[in-house]
């Protein structure tokens, strides 16, 4: 013990203790500085991102910077998959720590968060725009997210091979089931409608039947699937449904969207349907089938109505300490960025709204100006009252969180499935469905 | 010093094994009593309701008899497979060092790898299996497109990724086995069939005993595989007690019911267990 060097060497124990003592008292007084350089730009804004493009994430990583810099807020940014999103949010909120501003991609979401108040109206920032159809979603006149883009699902059909077969762009059921069939040659399928219970299927397949007309739910939130009205219509989508099914590759049932879109591109399928990612990732990888893919609406039996399968991605701010800062950033996002932002994934983010059209800034990016017939037809389809554009999770008179419940729990997609893998009668599988979303929404 | 040395050990290991397992398992279970509408809202007690409406429903029935099939046609097919590798490979060959490591090489494979592989593999449109069967003129196969090939489909990717466990235990437990009772055996006459039923088995039944008891639990409450694959689809076809109370959990946020399926599912596995230590228990091989 006595050859200890902390007692008999040139650093005695005062020595050691004193300096311990000093650099505890200078972590200490750091310690205590901390909070006061964070208060000269206040707590930080935590947000939520769910768009993970890599241009995209520059963005926000860029913006967060130049937003420190300008107000001296910091703004801190996690990215996650749009699927994780709301686990990170209530997890967050649960946790006591939760995101200030967060990317929701599902209306449902936003209901559940809002009924719950854990989010606030955006009212502050919504109301000086004009907006595309059926996109606000507000709850007695609040709304409670801004929505940034719509992601509005469309049918992709190969131009050059319309050409070479003489077909024209259908305008029923049959003429577009007679376009699949004509399409397929050896390793090409006529076409790829998901069919599996996942959110590719819920998107991208039931918009044929939402523009037959058929509803879910009736005004009063009775669910009339099966009414006498809309039993036919449902029955005949099956029908329809079952007879594109041999014109698919083997794996409708597990197609997710990456399956649909690498389809699309590689031209291994004649038709399929997505939002205008299509375009970007074929100018990317494949840009000569780029030049050759058109879109059209979905149809009905008869030609007579279109429809768009709803897609949409927006903002929300959480009710917490925070959100008096995190408003003013969502403001200067919306405002000073929205453009910049948009410019990231240029035709995939079609502008909810409607200034943003006319807007020289916007326009000036050579995708948009390439594809502008492209985004033209997109702009009509969420400005013409005539088409119809609506999704599983946004069925109903108002926006509630019941469709979203048929939604997550893919009714709708095991109704195809019931049809086309069970051989199930149309009727009667609309009848099961109808029945299973009663049990659901109670 | 060394007389704190074993309670500290064990200290350790008890409060790990409490704050990590025993406390979130009784909070899980806690959760099955309870209503919760999502993820953020207050619950509210609902006593045994959770478990009423989880018993009533036909689910609950189709993912048990469906974990049932899964595990044990898995379990099957993993032991027979691992012990005749196993025996395989305990014969001497050249290049049995170097087989014997890439026998066991599924096993290190990480599940999301294997079965995103596997999917890749088998696209319609764009897998190379796909465009094989193709190329030599043979109709496509739909791996996932119907109830009956889904499951198939679950368990030979499950076969795959861990037949090597058991090839490597029982060939571990091969080089146990004391040479002179096959040669006492083959004095007696007995043939390759018999000295594996009379020599090789009964000498090994506790390892085995134990791999079927492991594989069996992992099995049935294995996620990640039909997740991945099939996500229990099509039309519930393979969906098993923990995708059931995945789905019920966190896609339609019915808290309660999700936790009460776990639990439902925990004591099913612990009779299960119970079961099969009466019928074969691990000390009756010594």
């Amino acid at each position: 013990m006595t050859d200890n060097k902390f007692l008999t060497g040139p650093i005695t124990r005062r020595k050691a203790l004193k300096g311990a003592g000093g650099l505890g008292l200078g972590l200490a007084l750091s310690g205590l500085a901390a909070p006061a350089v964070h208060a000269a730009g206040g707590a930080p804004i935590r947000f939520l991102n769910c768009e993970t493009g890599k241009g995209t994430l520059a963005f926000f990583s860029k913006a967060a910077a130049e937003y420190e810099e300008k107000t001296g807020r910091e703004v801190v940014v996690d990215s996650v998959p749009l699927g994780e999103a709301f686990t990170k949010i209530t997890n967050g909120i649960r946790s006591g720590n939760p995101y200030h501003v967060a990317n929701v991609g599902f209306i449902g979401h936003v209901l559940l968060l809002a009924e719950e108040g854990q989010i606030v109206p955006l009212n502050e920032l919504t109301d000086e725009y004009q907006w595309g159809n059926n996109i606000l979603f507000p709850v007695d006149g609040k709304v409670y997210w801004y929505p940034f883009d719509y992601n509005l699902a469309l049918i992709y059909y190969r131009k050059d091979l319309y050409e070479k077969h003489g077909l024209e762009v259908p305008a029923t059921w049959d003429g577009f089931a007679g376009n699949c069939e004509a399409l397929v040659e050896g390793r090409r399928k006529g076409c790829l409608f998901p069919i599996g219970s996942n959110g590719a299927s819920n998107w991208m397949s039931f918009a044929f039947m939402w523009a037959e007309g058929v509803k879910i739910f009736d005004d009063q939130w009775n669910v009339v699937l099966d009414s006498p009205e809309m039993k036919p219509k449902a029955a005949a989508y099956l029908d329809f449904m079952a007879r594109l099914y041999p014109t698919m590759p083997p794996g409708s049932l597990q197609a997710s969207y990456a399956d649909v879109l690498s389809n699309l591109v590689a031209g291994t399928v004649a038709h399929g349907a997505y939002a205008g990612r299509v375009i970007e990732s074929a100018e990317r990888d494949n840009p000569a089938m780029a030049e050759q893919l058109g879109i059209m609406p979905y149809m009905d039996s008869a030609g007579t109505r279109k429809a768009a399968s709803h897609g949409y991605d927006g903002w929300v701010v959480l009710d917490t300490d925070n959100t008096g800062p995190s408003m003013e950033f969502m403001r200067w996002l919306t405002t000073a960025k929205m453009v910049d932002f948009l410019h990231t994934a240029p035709v995939h983010f079609q502008p909810a709204r409607l200034d943003i059209y006319d807007d020289p800034r916007w326009r000036d990016n050579a995708m948009i100006r390439k594809y502008a017939t492209e985004i033209e037809t997109m702009r009509e389809l969420v400005t013409d009252d005539s088409v119809v554009v609506t999704s599983i999770d946004t069925q109903g008179p108002v926006p509630d969180v019941r469709p979203g419940k048929v939604f997550e729990s893919f009714a709708m997609p095991e109704m195809l499935q019931d049809k086309i893998l069970r051989g199930t009668d149309s009727a009667e599988a609309v009848e099961t469905t109808a029945a299973r979303i009663r049990e659901l929404v109670g | 010093m060394t007389r704190w040395l074993l309670p500290g050990f064990l200290a350790v290991g008890v409060i790990a094994t409490l704050v990590l397992i025993v406390g979130p398992a009784l909070y899980a279970v806690s959760l099955s009593f309870y209503e919760i509408r999502s993820l953020t809202s207050a619950p509210e007690w609902a006593g045994l309701a959770n478990y009423a409406a989880v018993l009533a429903s036909g689910e609950f029935w189709n993912a048990l008899w469906n974990g049932i099939v899964y595990a044990g046609l898995a379990i099957v097919l993993q032991v027979v497979l691992g012990i005749g590798f196993a025996l395989l490979l305990n014969q001497p060959f050249v290049g049995r060092p170097i087989l014997r490591g890439i026998a066991f090489l599924p096993y290190l494979l990480p599940t999301v790898i294997a079965v995103l592989t596997f999917k890749w593999m088998v696209d319609g449109s764009l897998g190379i299996v796909t465009i094989l069967m193709d190329d030599l003129g043979l109709p496509p196969i739909y791996w996932f497109e119907t109830e009956t090939a889904s499951m198939v489909s679950v368990i030979l990717i499950s076969v795959w990724l861990w037949t090597p466990f058991v090839t490597t235990t029982f060939l571990a437990g091969l080089q146990t086995v004391p040479p002179q009772l096959y040669e006492a055996a083959r004095v007696d006459g007995a043939g390759p069939v018999r000295r594996f039923f009379h020599v090789t088995l009964p000498s090994l039944r506790p390892i085995l005993t134990v791999i079927i008891l492991l594989r069996g639990v992992w099995m049935f409450n294995k996620f990640d595989v039909i997740w991945l694959t099939t996500g229990g689809g099509p039309l519930g076809a393979t969906e098993h007690l923990p995708v059931l109370s995945y789905r019920m959990a966190f896609t339609l946020y019915d808290i309660g019911s999700g936790a009460a399926v776990a639990t439902l599912s925990f004591f099913v596995l612990m009779a299960a267990v119970t079961l099969y230590f009466r019928f074969f228990p691990i000390e009756g091989g010594k």
